[in-house]
């Protein structure tokens, strides 16, 4: 009986899943290539540089975009969509409105970046897409997360769990964080640098609070159903979900340290981006205790795989933020690429390794369809390997230049110079990236979209039904 | 947890409380900053008659930074001068002191941007780059700097074969000739450039002393040029020292006029003009250098214990017409040729001993008594 209410369930999500994930995949393979030639651009200055639209500057934040709200709003979309309705055991309601939401949500970006490209840039941090695109991303937003709400709403057990805590939190604080910026940088702006405060403040919450929550979500949620056991410590969860909540719109703004603002602003971002141990220790615990105890388990199924790749990335790499965000380190790090290595540990090692487990447990079941274990392999060990790649020469990099330009006696050209090598890596490392996600989207479409002339599907269908 | 509407209110004040600090709180602390004169009168007024820093910029500038930030220079560029204990932004030369809130209130677009992957440019506008330059830099920063990863926008150029009056000269790619006539954009960004400058001092803040040894790590770090020649000298010592020559021997407006009495190897003419060669005058204290070229001189003079008695009016032409920077310039030249070789004067000290003579009457030269006991009581 419980098995047909779940494949009610998936078969209710299934459209409207289907077009998340294939938007998310497309938006990703946009950034993929944004991300190839602004890392091009960097080790050969005179790549595309006589396009106006083409800028390094305008690449690069249109990739950041591109990520963000693209692949990251989707794929959000996505996995709270078919996560809250499971936990809910209540199906998916209003898949038409969802579409057209999702559908105006992909148009509102597209619209976005191509402003962007084409130089009406905003000067705020992951909030540069045109401003008259903003109420179409708002009202799209606020209609798919209410129809998300519902679905939680009519769920049958009243009490709640983990997962849904985060996910309906990051839901939440999305349309939260962007009124606070609507109103504090266009309608009611404030002068001079309390703009900049509010831009880094919500450039930096957009990852903590909204792709972060999402990806701890879906590991609470599929650590211990795919393992069959409860999660180790469970009583801390609760804990380390509002310590992330407290202190996480605190401790972002530690990145304006020594800036031209008030002092105590960077001073108490300090202090709670190290208070941020606690939440990181929690959930690393959480997560890594219950999974090995079946560690052979993770490493066979390869969604659990990468959910554990991207959890360990985020207990090794929020680590070495708290020590980045140390007075005595920011000082030499602030401005170097250390700041790539956050971000791309964040969406790429962390955010998105997770997404890629969670699809890939989720397709098979709302489709019926398998995907080969081959291209689920290739596609995990290029990531892996991509991802390594990237975030090591970021941080090594970083490192390198934050250094050398805390030498005054250094020219500014020998500290760059000293850092091109790095710059080369990860140009490398972004082709390897975009590699792997386009096998991740050909996964994705041969799932979606059956071959017609294969027999294979047919099979495996019947045999789920 | 289990309601949702009690979770949503829990999760919404989680974020209010922050952004009732760094926002609200922010605001009501330094919201309303208005311009101020670089220092207060004791009941904190700005002082009257005095000008307010900072001076909003030039329209054209204003449009600059629209432009600027278009083509995305902030991912690369920071503005912001970190204060001393965060890091040795002023030592690198990047600003005469830390960036206070202060100067950005009349900015509309705020960039002070978050990585440095191309120098700050807070101070750019200091940096005595010419316009002709910064143009040149933009079409192909490669052309300029050697190694630099800066993006070319040769896109804000029209490049043509023949010279003309809008046309800068450039060396292409592939090392050819070529004329670049500048675009209305390209020109904006370049004047909101220049427009970047903190130099002033405010009542939060004053200059932090940096001696010559940090000036010159400020050049080699920043105008490491294709083009500098290679000299023991650093490059704005030698420009200075080159202006100020100018200075010395040039006898139209504009010029100082001192060759035809001190000659051009400095020597002076024996019984009537002393010597400036070896001179105990020239390479002693600055202030009565400076006093001199602004007023002159009459009287009998004692130099390398040789007495002149002779009149010297105020340098430049017409007469006392030197200003400050050109004043700094041919005393910085007059103090490093002919084998002298002392301290370089600035257009600070020059407009400090100034201001600090302002009541004397035009044309009324020193005599070398006067000027000798001045400079012995302090």
């Amino acid at each position: 009986m419980k098995k047909t209410t779940e494949q009610q369930i998936d078969q209710s999500a299934r459209i409207a899943v289907s077009f998340f994930v294939a938007s998310a995949g497309l938006w990703l393979l946009a950034a993929a290539f944004l991300a190839y030639v602004a890392a091009a651009k960097l080790t050969d200055p005179l790549f595309l540089s006589s396009f106006e639209f083409f800028t390094y500057g305008k690449v690069k934040i249109s990739q950041a975009n591109a990520f963000v709200y693209g692949w990251g709003g989707n794929s959000i979309f996505a996995v709270s969509l078919w996560i809250i309705s499971r936990l809910s055991q209540s199906p998916v309601r209003g898949t038409p409105f969802l579409l057209a939401a999702g559908t105006i949500w992909n148009l509102a970006i597209t619209f976005g970046l191509l402003g962007i490209l084409d130089g009406h840039m905003l000067g705020h941090e992951l909030l540069e897409m045109p401003k008259d695109v903003w109420p179409a991303l708002l009202i799209s937003y606020l209609v798919i997360s209410f129809l998300i709400l519902v679905v939680f709403r009519s769920r049958k057990k009243k009490s709640t769990i983990a997962p849904q805590w985060f996910i309906v939190a990051a839901l939440i604080w999305f349309p939260c964080l962007m009124m606070f910026a609507w109103n504090g940088l266009e309608i009611n702006p404030g002068r001079g640098t309390l703009t900049s405060i509010l831009s880094m403040w919500f450039g930096q919450n957009i990852i903590w609070l909204w792709l972060t929550p999402v990806a701890l979500g879906c590991a609470y949620y599929i650590i211990p159903s795919v393992l069959n056991r409860p999660i180790d410590k469970y009583y801390l969860a609760i804990f380390g979900f509002w310590c992330i909540a407290a202190l996480a719109p605190w401790s972002v703004v530690h990145h304006l340290e020594g800036g031209p603002v008030p002092m105590w602003v960077p001073a108490v971002g300090t202090v709670m981006s190290i208070a941020m141990v606690f939440p990181i220790a929690v959930a690393s615990t959480n997560f890594h205790s219950t999974a090995f105890q079946d560690i052979s388990k993770v490493w066979n199924y390869l969604p659990l795989r990468f959910v554990i790749f991207g959890t360990l990335s985020y207990t090794i790499s929020s680590y070495i933020g708290v020590i980045f965000s140390i007075p005595a380190v920011a000082k030499l790090t602030q401005f170097s690429i250390i700041n790539e290595f956050h971000f791309n540990q964040r969406v790429y090692g962390f955010f998105s390794m997770i997404i890629f487990g969670v699809v890939y447990h989720i397709l098979p079941q709302i489709t019926g369809r398998e995907i080969g274990s081959a291209a689920k392999n290739f596609h995990f060990w290029t990531s892996a390997f991509g991802v390594f790649g990237l975030l090591l020469a970021y941080l090594i990099g970083g490192l390198t230049h934050g250094v050398l330009a805390q030498q005054p006696s250094l020219g500014w050209v020998t500290v760059i110079d000293s850092v091109k090598p790095y710059f080369l890596i990860t140009e490398f490392a972004f082709v390897i990236l975009g590699f792997s996600q386009l096998v991740f989207v050909l996964n994705v479409w041969k799932v979606l979209v059956p071959n017609p002339f294969s027999t294979i599907d047919s099979t495996v269908e019947s045999k789920a039904v | 947890m289990n309601n949702i509407f009690k979770f949503s209110g829990y999760i919404f004040l989680t974020l209010a409380f922050a952004w009732l600090a760094f926002v609200v709180g922010a605001k009501n602390q330094y919201g309303d900053l208005t311009p101020s004169s670089e220092s207060l009168e004791e009941n904190g007024s700005n002082i009257k008659g005095e000008v307010l820093y900072p001076q909003s910029m030039a329209g054209i500038a204003q449009l600059g930074a629209k432009e600027y930030l278009s083509l995305g220079c902030v991912t690369c560029h920071t503005q912001q001068v970190r204060s001393e204990e965060s890091g040795f932004d002023v030592e690198r030369g990047w600003g005469k002191r830390p960036s206070v809130p202060r100067d950005y209130i009349l900015q509309e677009d705020v960039l002070i941007g978050h990585n440095r992957v191309g120098p700050d440019l807070a101070n750019v506008g200091l940096r005595d780059y010419t316009n002709e330059w910064l143009h040149k830099h933009l079409f192909m920063p490669q052309m300029e700097v050697e190694g630099s990863i800066c993006q070319p926008s040769p896109f804000l150029y029209k490049v043509s074969d023949e010279p003309s009056e809008k046309t800068i000269e450039a060396i292409s790619v592939d090392n050819k000739m070529i004329y670049i006539e500048p675009s209305i954009q390209a020109s904006r960004i370049v004047a909101y450039l220049q427009s970047l400058e903190q130099n002033y001092e405010l009542p939060e803040v004053s200059f932090i002393e940096s001696d010559i040894e940090a000036d010159e790590l400020v050049e080699t770090a920043d105008t490491q040029t294709i083009e500098n020649e290679p000299s023991s000298l650093p490059s704005w010592l030698s420009e200075q020292i080159n202006s100020g020559k100018e200075i010395y021997m040039k006898a139209a407006p504009g010029g100082g006029l001192c060759f035809t009495c001190h000659q051009p190897n400095g020597q002076g003419i024996a019984g009537q003009f002393p010597p400036l060669a070896d001179s105990d005058w020239v390479l002693g204290d600055k202030e009565r250098l400076i006093k001199i070229s602004i007023y002159g001189l009459m009287g009998e003079i004692e130099v390398n214990g040789v007495k002149y008695n002779n009149v010297m009016v105020p340098p430049g032409i017409p007469p006392g017409s030197l200003t400050d920077n050109q004043i700094a310039d041919v005393l910085t030249y007059i103090r490093n040729d002919w084998g002298n070789s002392a301290s370089s004067v600035s257009a600070e000290e020059v407009a400090t001993v100034r201001e600090s003579i302002k009541g004397r009457a035009p044309m009324q030269m020193w005599t070398a008594a006067e000027l000798n006991k001045k400079s012995d009581s302090e």
